[in-house]
């Protein structure tokens, strides 16, 4: 038994040589570990290992699969909140010419992630999400779910930047800090859903990801003067 | 099968096959002798290795509710995963405490091969500055052996091992014998220039236990980066892989696995050790183990614990107590102190793919060498780990494409982190919780340790110098931080068994036997007199290849 090696499974958007490498180097594995075995003995039998406890992870299991689930129901949010948070995490991170955070199941994640967290984590959470609905009743007479996508960037865009002190009133007040409930309401929600996208198999793809883990040695600086730019 | 291995008399029992207990089996059944190697966690093959697996196939990626519920303390540990959490303990299962004002975290494998399986794999060698620190400024007592005694065994260990690194002609830092070296990104050479054109100190590339051309049958590194969730090539040194593999393949060493070893057992009237007694640690029977000696490699805390709970009418407060400092003096490198910044004129381009250089930079200890003098704030020093490495940038500002944008253009980061020595201290310790005992009934330890004011100083003065050498490379936005963090965060604890020539003043002798007990070796960390502020693994195993060739010396002279 042996886990699923995640480059075989990526394979198949790579071209034919590419498989034949992977395949090479599973069979150099494969003949490393048949090695170690005989060397060590019957003591170190898998069978063994297994019974005195393996993580899922060392089994082989592949935990993604609970998010593409098509009998898939939230495990903590109920219907508003993972609308919201679906709306929200597609604001955030949209399709562009990669695909954005709903296909990514982003409230999928974050969904189960905050129903295994400390319920003063889920009410923070919860009390995040419930701001953006309120705010936006407050300015713009509707749920979140209901503005339209230029309302909602409108809605969100002044939190997701640093705020200075004003120019007018600094003079006056140069210790007068607005301490910005808004803004940790929005970094919070945001740091997740940045989190839970760049985290899964889309948002690695995204940066860049070829879904190999091997590219020979790292070479280092290679440039020749001083300043390396 | 042949014989029952129970019903056999060992020449030596081991226990604990990690990073100390690989090495006295391999060096002790090589040399002929009968070895029973006494591990309490199960055995571990490769397969159950998960470097190659993306963490998007975890189903909490890192946040396992099993993790947080069962490794609490464990988990503190950056290496404790979701992906190999089982190899930690279950601190439900091995409880220890500490008073409320002085917490400790306490990290440890139980697994065959022990934390050389998750290890960070820095291997740096102590200088005479160590070993004679006392010497020079007047603090407790130096090593009761020298550089010299030592630099054969470091060459022995790191020749089998397998080190990369880069020699630098620098007396804090000696060198040794090194495979190639990793090399260094355009950030680390800007800031190794700079720091030694400024001030005169040295940056190298992190010497590491990462074989990087094919070395005693094992694979170069293919550098794909998270070494502590295993490495199918085995190209990082973990015993159970070498050190482990080598004592069995000579016939002469008998491994027992889940065999937890409760404490050492005595032949009253030859006052000598006759064998162990252990726990099984599924079926929670209790077996005897008999042997002409025992070498303990379970590590400084549990070596410690057995020998406490050892104790006989004739050591009352533990086996080879007879100096009253057994659980004393205990260890940690102060951690806390550091800088970080960016390089904002550098362009970053980050990857997400391969190599991933499972290795940093290592910055020499500059204060108080004899070069420099003394500092007026504080004795002994520290020395720096860090990198400076592209990285994408999820901190961005801004929201949509924009912000997908900006998390890809990146930023060039740096950072230096500070290791400093720890003091010796006897009011640092560890002894039994008469009210405590763990999972299988064994006694568990109560660890009182704290941080002082020579280890406060140090990581503020780690924060300072940081600073100004980020400052003097160019970086930008530089970030510190000055505090001490909570002692065992650094995972280098040593100490409580301490060695000396005297044995009123020390537990154990300069080749690690009992100054009580002839019979009787703890030849892993807890013989250290000072911790200095060098990873200590590499001369914990020199340690042990010197105190087991002092061993089989003394069988060949028939003295055991
Ligand atoms: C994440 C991490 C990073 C680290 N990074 C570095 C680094 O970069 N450089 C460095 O020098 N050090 C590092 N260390 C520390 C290093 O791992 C230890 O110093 C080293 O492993 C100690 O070797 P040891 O043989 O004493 O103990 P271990 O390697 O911990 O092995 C002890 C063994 O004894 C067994 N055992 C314990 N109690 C009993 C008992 N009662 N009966 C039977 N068996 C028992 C355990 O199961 C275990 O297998 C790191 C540690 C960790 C966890
Ligand atoms: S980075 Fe190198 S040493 Fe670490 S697991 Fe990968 S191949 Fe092994």
């Amino acid at each position: 038994m042996d886990f699923p090696v995640q480059v075989t499974q990526a394979s198949s958007a790579h071209s034919q040589a590419h498989q034949t490498s992977l395949s090479r180097r599973d069979l150099i594995r494969a003949a490393l570990l048949s090695a170690a075995a005989s060397v060590l003995g019957p003591s170190f039998s898998l069978a063994q290992a297994i019974e005195s406890g393996l993580t899922p992870a060392a089994r082989g299991e592949d935990g993604a699969a609970y998010l593409t689930d098509p009998h898939w129901k939230a495990a903590f949010l109920n219907d508003h909140q993972n609308e919201t948070l679906i709306a929200l995490s597609d604001v955030i991170i949209p399709a562009t010419d990669t695909s954005g955070a709903k296909a990514a199941l982003v409230n999928r994640y974050l969904d189960l992630l905050i129903s295994v967290q400390p319920s003063e984590f889920q009410q923070e959470f919860l009390a995040a999400l419930k701001f953006i609905d309120s705010e936006s009743q407050a300015q713009l007479g509707k749920e979140f779910l209901e503005l339209s996508l230029e309302d909602q960037t409108w809605l969100l865009k002044p939190w997701a930047y640093t705020q200075q002190s004003s120019h007018w009133t600094e003079r006056n007040d140069p210790h007068a800090q607005p301490a910005d409930l808004a803004q940790q309401h929005f970094h919070r929600l945001k740091t997740l859903i940045a989190a839970a996208y760049y985290g899964s198999e889309i948002g690695q793809k995204e940066l860049g990801w070829d879904g190999e883990f091997t590219h020979g040695p790292y070479e280092g600086c290679e440039h020749s003067d001083a300043t390396h730019s | 099968m042949a014989q029952d291995p129970l019903q056999q008399t060992y020449d030596a029992i081991v226990v604990g096959s990690g990073a100390t207990g690989g090495w006295a089996a391999k060096r002790l059944s090589e040399a002929g002798l009968k070895v029973a190697l006494l591990e309490a966690g199960r055995a571990v093959t490769g397969r159950e290795f998960t470097e190659h697996m993306p963490s998007f196939q975890l189903k909490y990626r890192n946040h396992s509710p099993e993790v947080m519920r069962t490794r609490p303390i464990q988990r503190q540990c950056y290496a404790c995963m979701e992906y190999n959490y089982e190899w930690f303990v279950n601190d439900l299962e091995n409880p220890y405490s500490t008073p409320p004002d002085r917490p400790f975290t306490w990290q440890r494998l139980r697994i065959l091969g022990g934390r050389s399986l998750v290890w960070g794999r820095q291997s740096y060698r102590l200088s005479d500055v160590d070993f004679k620190a006392a010497s020079r400024d007047g603090y407790d007592v130096d090593w009761p052996f020298s550089y010299s005694d030592l630099a054969p065994f470091y060459d022995i260990v790191e020749n089998y091992v397998g080190i990369s690194g880069a020699p630098e002609k620098n007396e804090m830092l000696p060198d040794g014998q090194f495979l190639p070296p990793m090399k260094m990104s355009c950030g680390e050479i800007r800031l190794r220039d700079s720091v030694k054109k400024t001030f005169g100190r040295t940056v190298t590339i992190g010497r590491t236990a990462i074989v990087t051309q094919p070395h005693n049958g094992r694979a170069p590194c293919h550098y794909c980066g998270p070494c502590e969730r295993g490495c199918m090539t085995y190209s990082y040194f973990s015993s159970p892989f070498t050190t482990v593999k080598d004592a069995l393949k000579t016939g002469n060493c008998t491994l027992i696995t889940d065999a937890i070893v409760s404490h050492v057992d005595m032949d009253v009237s030859a006052n000598k050790a006759r064998g162990v007694t252990f726990v099984n640690r599924t079926t929670k029977e209790t077996k005897h183990v008999r042997g002409k000696t025992v070498v303990l490699c379970a590590q400084a805390l549990e070596s410690t614990r057995i020998l406490l709970n050892s104790s006989t009418q004739e050591y009352p407060k533990g086996l080879g107590n007879s100096s009253g400092l057994l659980g004393h003096y205990l260890m940690d490198h102060v951690v806390g102190g550091s800088a970080s910044a960016t390089f904002e004129d550098m362009q970053a381009s980050p990857s997400a793919n391969p190599p991933h250089r499972p290795n940093g930079i290592y910055l020499v200890r500059f204060r108080n060498t004899p070069a420099e003098g003394k500092h007026p704030h504080f004795i002994r020093g520290y020395g720096f780990q860090g990198g400076s490495m592209p990285d994408f940038n999820m901190d961005a500002a801004g929201i949509g494409a924009d912000y997908k944008k900006a998390v890809k253009r990146g930023v060039y980061g740096v950072s230096l982190g500070a290791f400093g020595e720890s003091l010796a201290n006897l009011d640092n310790f560890c002894e039994i919780d008469p009210n405590l005992k763990d999972a299988w009934g064994i006694p568990a330890l109560r660890i009182s340790m704290a941080h002082g004011k020579n280890e406060a100083a140090l990581m503020r003065d780690a924060a300072i110098t940081g600073a100004e050498m980020l400052e003097a490379a160019g970086a930008k936005d530089i970030r510190l931080t000055t505090g001490t963090e909570m002692p065992g965060m650094a995972i280098h604890e040593v100490g409580t068994a301490r060695m000396g020539n005297d044995p009123k003043k020390s537990v154990l002798d300069p080749f690690c036997r009992s100054h009580d007990v002839s019979n009787l070796l703890v030849t892993d960390g807890s013989g250290f007199v000072s911790s200095a502020c060098q990873n200590p693994t590499l001369t914990m195993m020199a340690i042990t290849v010197r105190a087991c060739d002092h061993l089989v010396e003394r069988f060949k002279r028939n003295e055991v």
